[in-house]
């Protein structure tokens, strides 16, 4: 259930969002304005996922290193 | 046309434009195009994506061949068969795909953005899929959005999801929509059950939303940036959505052909000696296989020293041959999907953006194995124009002549009257002849099929 839910929340958030990202400026944009718009919407979101990523896989190669090393093993041991 | 006058497809970029002198295929860069080019060549970028194959390697041009205002000349490593998405098995558009995710994250990391995500721009060089379009990557600007991002979305990964979870062949509504498929279109015909896939649902349904949210419509600039990281982690989520795509080719007409065949060993082997000893005594740079299925022949071609472009109409045998071209890293068979019935056609602007098939020829040679009954009974084309179109696609031809008494012939013909009287071999080498002198007829054992060796006549050039 998580798993077909938390799609649709972060959508219904996305589509909200887009509302409150615009600024007073108004101008005349070509129809690319949509993808304009839902792609800053987007980078938002996945930007902190990612930079989670980004920080998880670094944790994990840490502890990969370390727990190489106090075995005195890995491939560039010898 | 003058010497250096843009070629028919590159017109839109006034950064720069593609041209001929000599037969040798160069890039102007003009002075809009200067800055970028410059960051290009001193960012490492340039070394960096052609070290990792995915960029066109260039040469810079001769001194004083520079044409009106440009500020340099470059001379790429030509492409030798120009394909087109419409003609890419699913994993061929994917790798594509990819490749140009891979390009946008290289180049952010160093300052530069891909300025658009063309499936165009992707052509297969040594079997690999290589950005062609030097002059895309530009100097980033902080802040601003991937300006690629909705072709990406139109170009790949709107057709690769229509192709993996709806219908493999929705992947040639990107020969009708040439900017790539509407995503309206997309987000209609996708199943339901597309909306769980998080990248699908943001990149494909929300994203077509919100074009027809905004579609002609003044409205604010958005005053939101968009960080490294929000566009590190846009490409990092189309990766994700691309690669998690998945087909596996089953259950169409031809992929299981050879299990299912009336050939016999000896006859198999009659036919691969035969294309080795034709490649053999004719040299061909470039082969073109017709009807080839999963490029059992195109690789005796490709082995016996030819560069062997293997056209099927089938999906999966398509699919098949470029898994193992791939797996093989094989850098001289290029598989492509074409129906014969029906080329691909010369398509946008003037007709002359993307070339048809015989634009693209013709080749050195051409193998058409097995074929000659599709197109004479299945398609009711007469011999005599059969003739004629191997005539116009090379200059020499391997044909298999199947007789009518082949079980694959009668299959044909089962739900159909036989109104093909003047389908015999007789009437076969009479209408050849015409464009073709037949140099040599090869039994094959087990079958009633011959091969033939022919050349194109000198009054056909």
């Amino acid at each position: 259930m998580i798993r077909t839910r938390a799609p649709r929340l972060l959508a219904a958030g996305l589509v909200l969002g887009t509302g409150v990202l615009t600024g007073n400026a108004a101008a005349y944009i070509d129809p690319g304005t949509g993808s304009y718009i839902i792609q800053i919407a987007i980078a938002a979101a996945v930007g902190l996922a990612f930079s989670i990523k980004v920080f998880w896989k670094k944790i994990a190669a840490f502890l990969r290193r370390t727990f190489t090393s106090k075995k005195g093993g890995g491939p560039d041991a010898a | 046309m003058p010497p250096e006058a843009p070629l028919a497809a590159s017109f839109r970029d006034p950064a720069g434009f593609v041209f001929r002198r000599d037969g040798v295929l160069l890039r102007a860069i003009r002075e809009p195009g200067r800055p970028h080019y410059d960051a290009l060549m001193s960012s490492g970028l340039y070394d960096e994506l052609a070290a990792a194959r995915l960029l066109v390697p260039h040469e810079e041009g001769p001194a004083g061949a520079v044409p009106g205002d440009a500020y340099k000349v470059i001379r790429p490593e030509e492409v030798p068969f120009v394909s087109y998405p419409y003609e890419w098995s699913f994993s061929q558009l994917q790798d594509a795909a990819l490749a140009t995710l891979e390009i946008q994250k290289r180049a952010l990391r160093r300052g530069l953005t891909l300025v658009d995500a063309s499936a165009y721009n992707i052509q297969f060089l040594r079997g690999a899929p290589v950005l062609i379009d030097t002059l895309s990557l530009r100097r980033a600007v902080a802040g601003e959005p991937w300006t690629g991002y909705r072709q990406y979305c139109q170009h790949f990964l709107a057709p690769l999801a229509l192709m993996a979870l709806r219908d493999i062949r929705l992947g040639q509504l990107l020969r009708v929509h040439i900017d790539g498929i509407p995503l309206d279109l997309a987000s209609s015909l996708l199943p339901f059950g597309s909306r769980r896939r998080l990248t699908l649902l943001l990149h494909l349904h929300l994203h077509a939303r919100s074009q027809k949210r905004y579609e002609g419509r003044a409205v604010a600039v958005p005053r939101r940036k968009v960080s490294l990281r929000g566009l590190l982690g846009l490409v990092d989520s189309l990766e994700s959505g691309t690669r998690k795509l998945r087909w596996r080719p089953s259950g169409t007409e031809w992929a299981d052909y050879y299990e299912d065949t009336n050939y016999s060993p000896e006859g198999q082997t009659g036919k691969r000696m035969a294309v080795e000893a034709f490649i053999a005594e004719v040299k061909p740079g470039t082969v073109w296989d017709l009807g080839a299925n999963v490029g059992t022949f195109s690789r005796a071609a490709s082995a016996a020293g030819a560069r062997v472009v293997s056209f099927d109409i089938d999906p999966a045998c398509v699919e098949k041959s470029y898994l193992r071209v791939r797996a093989e890293k094989d850098e001289r068979v290029l598989p492509l999907l074409l129906d014969l019935t029906n080329p691909s056609p010369a398509a946008g602007w003037e007709n002359a953006e993307r070339l048809s098939l015989l634009e693209r020829g013709p080749a050195d040679a051409v193998l058409a194995l097995a074929l000659i009954h599709h197109l004479a009974i299945g398609n009711n084309v007469p011999l005599g124009r059969a003739a004629g179109f191997f005539a116009r696609a090379g200059r020499s031809l391997l044909i298999e002549f199947v007789p009518k008494s082949d079980s694959q012939v009668n299959r044909l013909l089962v739900t159909r009257e036989d109104i093909f009287e003047r389908y015999t071999q007789e009437e076969f080498e009479r209408a050849f002849s015409g464009p073709f002198e037949i140099r040599r007829r090869i039994p094959l054992p087990g079958s009633g099929r011959v091969l033939y060796a022919m050349t194109r006549r000198p009054s056909q050039e």
